[in-house]
């Protein structure tokens, strides 16, 4: 095996960034387990500055959401783009220099968070990082510009479409991150937007990129129909940027707002549909039969259409009271990051033998995990799910009672209620950081050790696609 | 007309449908008529691949050109000629090339279009869903005749302490808008603040609700607070909260400050 730090072309960056992909996984479930145990158990372990539920919050956020979703983003750009243009990315350097940036501003986010834990976000917010970072997408945006007029194929294929989304949305979020506070419906305006543009239309957007590749390429199957994914594509885009104002319905927010993001969520069935039947149709012709790997994608599939499930449950009017500023809203953020950390898997067992050219056997180790990943994903939204409805009719139940905020005694009947299924994610989160272990053991056990195969070259990267 | 169809699949061993076909589709492309195509599979005179009277045309307007469009006229006949040898020596094969021609033409779609398109969506939202309707609600509050509420300096660095520690991930300050919330608390509607205090309203309430925490039991006893935030297991063991037991004395004290002063009123 052989890694160039200075890669020459996608192909040898790819191999670089699929070797670390399975570390920042494991890095970030790490950090998502650390946080909720301090959640749960807080007054019991240690604390300190740094350990401790408020800085584990925000150090989870920033590397869930910002480093690993940068990571994740530039490797599925790296590799898909060339793939699905029909040509060799051009510019390569500077889009490597560009790519790199990216990822190292996030990363210089997190180290500077435990510098400085009390400045952690707000370096971001405030400082000059921001406006590095929003001149480093801005050039990776229009480096993907520029490989989008230069393409070579006559359509432009289902997955650079999405990344195109992915980043140009993520350019928005960052503008709006930069935004002033001056009125209190600033705080939900600036993070309902940030929240519906960076992780609603930033993850589904890069999930739904390596979904269509993979039902298409790596099951070798033969997409449905381009129409239904240009259906969802343009609907997800419409849509998804304005779901997040109802989780914050009956706050400062007007009126309007939260209304017309309720009916544009209910409309979120349409591009949900036209993904259904086109996934449904599209494996039904699938020529690659491995059963792990179907089951792996089925997962975050599942996942994914749960996520978009609950977006719909909550714009029911006589829902959206309840789930209102409670735990129901991370159900869909993880939701969505979930699916795109599931698709991964998939992604990058099925990139080993491509990039590295080194075989990857589906053995039980795998097929343990692919059913450990889903269960624990599944069953982790759920709970929370449950603790977003329980919390929000005992809130509801307090104010109805004469007590808007149920606090003191009164919090226990809401603690009571919620602890159980908090104890029970828990326990999911030490399950996911299992699976995400076995991950990254396979992935690596397949790249170091694994029989020589016929690798792909940069000419094959960059054409042959079956959408 | 039929016959010379005839001659011509008999030649290319094809059935007559299909050399029909591809010498309408040959026709069509080359401005030429169907049988003139026919005549030159049979092994007639080779067609020019463009119509001849556009290229006429450009001769006669641009006379200085004459010269480099002759030129062109001239390489297009060659090109077609060198496609006719393929045609007589190998007619069968070309065929095959004029029917795969006609059924892999995959219709183009414009990167510029779509790339107009997405950002174009982009923008809508961002104006639409953003920058429109914030400006509208700094415009409602600057209107309002009761938008101000004075906090001193003390209070505003112990809102700066609690947005330090993170205190707004479990806890809100905003007594939601549903009726039976506004007849018991304040609505954080119409009121300019410092950007801290503004941030510290918090998006999700997983612990109690703060906005009016300093007008009731215990949480407005400065002592039951101090015990509380650095040894909150010693008050209640049932409800996990983080100590805060490494702050400072000072940093402390603000924090005890921007709790206590929660639920003014300046109605």
């Amino acid at each position: 095996m052989k890694i160039k730090l200075i890669p020459n072309n996608e192909q040898d960056l790819s191999k670089v960034f699929i070797f670390l992909l399975p570390l920042v996984v494991l890095l970030s479930a790490s950090i998502n387990f650390l946080k909720d145990a301090f959640r749960s158990f807080s007054n019991v372990l240690p604390g300190n500055q740094v350990l401790n539920y408020g800085f584990l919050d925000k150090l989870s956020n920033q590397i869930s959401f910002n480093f690993l979703f940068s990571f994740i983003l530039v490797v599925t750009v790296v590799y898909l783009l060339s793939k699905s243009l029909g040509r060799s990315i051009i510019i390569f350097p500077l889009f490597f220099l560009t790519g790199l940036g990216l990822i190292g501003i996030e990363f210089i986010d997190v180290v500077l968070a435990f510098i400085s834990p009390e400045q952690l976000l707000d370096l971001g917010n405030t400082s000059v990082l921001l406006l590095i970072k929003i001149l480093l997408v801005g050039a990776f945006l229009g480096l993907i510009l520029l490989n989008f007029l230069a393409k070579k194929e006559p359509s432009i294929f289902l997955s650079s479409q999405f990344l195109l989304g992915a980043v140009v949305f993520y350019l928005i979020s960052l503008l709006i991150y930069r935004s002033e506070y001056t009125v209190m419906s600033d705080n939900f305006f600036i993070n309902s937007m940030y929240l519906s543009t960076h992780i609603y239309v930033g993850c589904s957007f890069v999930f739904l990129s390596i979904f269509y590749f993979l039902i298409t390429k790596g099951m070798q199957a033969t997409l449905f129909s381009k129409t239904l994914g240009t259906i969802s594509f343009w609907g997800y885009l419409f849509l998804l940027p304005w779901t997040g104002f109802k989780y914050f319905y009956g706050t400062t927010l007007p009126d309007w707002i939260e209304n017309v993001s309720i009916y544009l969520s209910l409309s979120l069935i349409i591009p949900l549909l036209a993904l259904i039947v086109n996934y449904s149709k599209t494996i039904a012709t699938k020529e690659n039969k491995e059963p792990v790997f179907s089951v792996l994608i089925s997962f975050a599939f599942v996942v994914f259409g749960l996520t978009n499930v609950l977006q719909i449950i909550s714009s029911i009017s006589n829902v959206t009271p309840i789930v209102s500023l409670t735990n129901f809203e991370y159900s869909v953020r993880y939701g969505y990051m979930y699916s795109l950390i599931l698709i991964l898997i998939p992604f990058v067992y099925h990139l080993v033998p491509k990039i590295y050219g080194r075989e990857f056997i589906y053995g039980r180790l795998e097929t343990f995990n692919a059913y450990l990943l889903g269960t624990s994903v599944v069953a982790t939204l759920s709970l929370n799910t449950l603790i977003g409805i329980n919390s929000g009719f005992s809130w509801n139940a307090g104010a109805n009672a004469g007590n808007p905020t149920i606090y003191g005694e009164g919090f226990l009947i809401t603690w009571s209620l919620i602890s159980t299924p908090y104890t029970f994610i828990l326990f999911l989160s030490l399950l996911f950081l299992l699976s995400t272990f076995l991950f990254t053991l396979s992935t690596l056990k397949a790249i170091i050790g694994g029989s020589v195969t016929e690798s792909e070259t940069v000419s094959e990267i960059s054409g042959d696609n079956d959408e | 007309m039929s016959e010379l169809l005839a001659k011509v699949a008999e030649i290319l061993g094809a059935p007559e449908t299909l050399v029909q076909r591809s010498a309408e589709a040959r026709a069509e492309a080359s401005g030429n008529t169907v049988e003139e195509v026919l005549q030159s599979w049979a092994g007639g005179e080779a067609i020019a691949a463009s119509a001849p009277a556009a290229e006429t045309s450009v001769v006669e307007e641009t006379p200085v050109e004459e010269v480099k469009e002759e030129v062109v006229v001239e390489e297009t006949p060659v090109e077609e000629v060198k496609e006719e040898v393929v045609v007589e020596e190998a007619p069968v094969e070309t065929m095959e090339k004029v029917i795969e021609e006609e059924s892999v033409e995959l219709k183009k779609e414009s990167s510029l279009i779509f790339i107009a398109g997405v950002l174009g969506v982009a923008m809508f939202t961002y104006f639409f869903a953003f920058a429109i309707p914030k400006n509208q609600s700094a415009d409602l509050v600057a209107e309002s005749l009761n938008n101000e509420i004075a906090v001193s300096q003390e209070v505003l660095k112990g809102a700066q302490v609690y947005n330090d520690l993170n205190c707004q991930s479990c806890h809100t300050q905003n007594v939601r808008l549903l009726i039976p919330d506004s007849q018991n608390g304040k609505i954080l509607k119409n009121k300019f603040a410092d950007e801290v205090i503004i941030k510290n309203t918090g998006l999700l309430r997983l612990g109690p609700d703060l906005s009016t925490s300093a007008t009731r039991e215990p949480t407005n006893n400065e002592k039951w607070l101090t015990r509380y935030l650095t040894d909150s297991a010693s008050v209640r063991d049932t409800i996990p909260h983080p100590n805060y037991d490494f702050l400072s004395t000072s940093d402390l004290d603000y924090l005890l400050t921007y709790l206590l002063s929660l639920g003014e009123v300046n109605e």
